[in-house]
């Protein structure tokens, strides 16, 4: 299958999981529920979905000075994503993904939102920055 | 990403583990922002989450323990620094519907964080207003954590910063760092869209509340786009500049703005605009004025349980507008007026007598916190003369338990005195 090739946050071996993806934009402050790990904010695609151990695949964060820790305080709670893949990294994402040291791989020639499928079953090698579909959803 | 011998000393850990995770942060999120090199900065104002950020809780627990790693073996942050307001005044944390472990669990968390940080020389402001202690110089790099702040440092002083996150702001105060990218770059810096005042308006009619709803109106046309203000007048005083930059900037999204006559680098509309065509041209009248307070009304209720103001802080002008209102008067006993601004603005509004006025009418006045934040515990219809606190009270997943009413100082201060919004409808 194709690997994706993309810039990662820090190098953390290789982790596998089943992606969930969503084409808006995440909020990890107020738009994510900390204690639970669902996305609550109205109007988002995925709303009701629950990011907790998934492989969470999102074209980029969004939000404001409190992002960071929005992303922490869900990572303190046990919900935080396994890993993250984003079309571009936005500072805070980074920032977060970083201090709870969650794989974060983002910044491809592809639209990687459009490449993958929620559940699919996905490899990121974080040493490489690579991120690669290792079993489609229902195959 | 080049790093310098003094950069590449510290993410190599020798100056401790503290600016080696600073150094990680810095060069990590400066590379996902496309910038090449890092910056000196000469100053930096800081939102630290245990300070500010609902120090209560387990998140408060939290937000404390990653303050330690982020600190450790740092004696002195390189840069001056100034800090948020804390959040919550313990004593009039009831007055705001906490339960007393809350309490408990704020005195310590926020009082060993207030400690801490005046330990390693932050200077004790508790403001989201820190332009009115550090005066940014032109072209001079920093580093904000603050919408407002970031805002007005660029488009007021043409200093440079870029809309950083609490841990990034605390991670460059700690290296004396910033990556070089967005509003620290001339060539991000320029006007791209064009804002007038419609002809059914004048600024010169404009009460505070009129320059919030048209800061949001604004903000709704040039999204992500750095605007130019066309015809704002170039006397506008501190208090309308707060209300015009603090909506659009948590709003927008944006690190600079122009208003053309008083943003340094925008004298004329063809210098703000550097040469480029604008992207487009927006006009505000009356009817997007008009649909901007609809949008900061959330509800239609009457009856007002609190008046929660001071987002940003209340200035001088706004305390007169207060105590002229409630001056020899009583506040309606079903609902608690709460005012808060920073310790130095307190002070010259108890010189004033302004201060006795609201106090002696019933009204609780406080410094050094954020109502924005502290007051989303309260279960009623607020009423605020502040857009950016009607975001934060109506809540940002929109669920609605909290009405909120939105207007000027004045409409705010006669609801005290009748328990009903008194403002438009």
């Amino acid at each position: 299958m194709t690997i994706y090739k993309g810039k990662s946050v820090s190098k953390m071996g290789v982790v596998e999981g089943e992606a969930l993806v969503t084409k808006d934009l995440i909020a990890f402050w107020a738009g994510t529920n900390w204690e639970t790990g669902e996305i609550v904010e109205i109007g988002h695609e995925a709303r009701g979905k629950n990011v907790t151990g998934k492989i969470l695949v999102f074209p980029k964060g969004k939000g404001g000075a409190g992002e960071t820790f929005g992303y922490y305080y869900l990572a303190r709670s046990g919900k935080a994503p396994q890993a993250m893949v984003c079309n571009s990294g936005l500072g805070q994402t980074v920032a977060g993904a970083l201090l709870v040291n969650t794989p974060m791989v983002y910044g491809f020639k592809e639209d990687i939102v459009g490449a993958i499928n929620t559940g699919d079953i996905v490899r990121i090698d974080t040493d490489k920055g690579e991120v690669e579909v290792i079993k489609k959803k229902g195959s | 990403m080049q790093l310098n011998s003094e950069q590449e000393r510290m993410l190599a850990g020798k100056e401790g583990r503290g600016p080696q995770k600073a150094m990680e942060i810095l060069t990590a999120v400066g590379e996902a922002q496309g910038a090449e090199k890092l910056v000196r900065i000469s100053y930096a104002h800081l939102m630290p989450p245990d300070l500010m950020f609902f120090p209560y809780g387990r998140q408060g627990k939290w937000a404390h323990e990653m303050t330690e790693e982020l600190t450790k073996d740092i004696q002195r942050l390189k840069v001056p620094a100034t800090v948020e307001p804390k959040f919550c005044d313990l004593s009039i944390a009831k007055d705001l519907q906490y339960p007393d472990d809350a309490i408990e669990e704020m005195r310590e968390i926020q009082g060993a964080a207030e400690e801490f940080y005046e330990r390693l020389g932050v200077i004790p402001t508790y403001s989201a207003m820190p332009f009115y202690y550090y005066q940014g110089k032109f072209g001079a790099h920093v580093s904000i954590s603050e919408s407002i702040a970031t805002l007005w440092f660029n488009t007021m002083f043409g200093s440079r910063c870029e809309r950083d996150d609490g841990v990034k702001s605390l991670a460059a105060a700690i290296t004396g760092y910033v990556p070089l990218e967005g509003a620290h770059l001339t060539e991000n810096r320029h006007a791209e869209v064009v804002i007038e005042l419609g002809k059914d308006l004048d600024f010169n009619e404009f009460n505070d509340a009129d320059w919030d709803a048209f800061s949001l109106a604004a903000s709704r046309k040039c999204r992500d786009k750095r605007p130019v203000f066309l015809g704002v007048p170039p006397k506008i005083g501190i208090t309308d500049l707060k209300h015009l930059l603090a909506v659009i900037a948590v709003e927008s999204g944006l690190a600079i703005m122009h208003i053309v006559g008083v943003t340094p680098e925008a004298p004329t509309l063809e210098a703000s605009l550097a040469g480029h065509e604008p992207l487009a041209k927006f006009v505000i009248g009356k009817a997007e004025l008009d649909e901007a307070y609809r949008l900061a009304n959330t509800t239609t209720a009457s009856d007002l349980d609190f008046i929660l103001m001071g987002c940003p802080h209340l200035t001088t002008r706004e305390f007169r507008d207060l105590a002229e209102v409630l001056d020899g008067k009583k506040i309606h006993k079903d609902l608690k007026l709460i005012a808060v601004t920073t310790k130095m603005l307190l002070k010259e509004a108890e010189d004033m007598g302004y201060v006795d006025a609201i106090r002696n009418a019933g009204g609780i006045v406080t410094s050094d916190m954020c109502i924005a934040f502290a007051g989303t515990q309260v279960t009623g219809t607020i009423a605020t003369n502040s857009i950016k606190a009607v975001f934060f009270y109506a809540g940002f997943d929109a669920e609605g338990t909290r009405g909120v009413r939105f207007g000027s100082t004045k409409d705010c201060a006669k609801s005290a005195l009748s328990g009903k919004w008194e403002g438009r409808r």
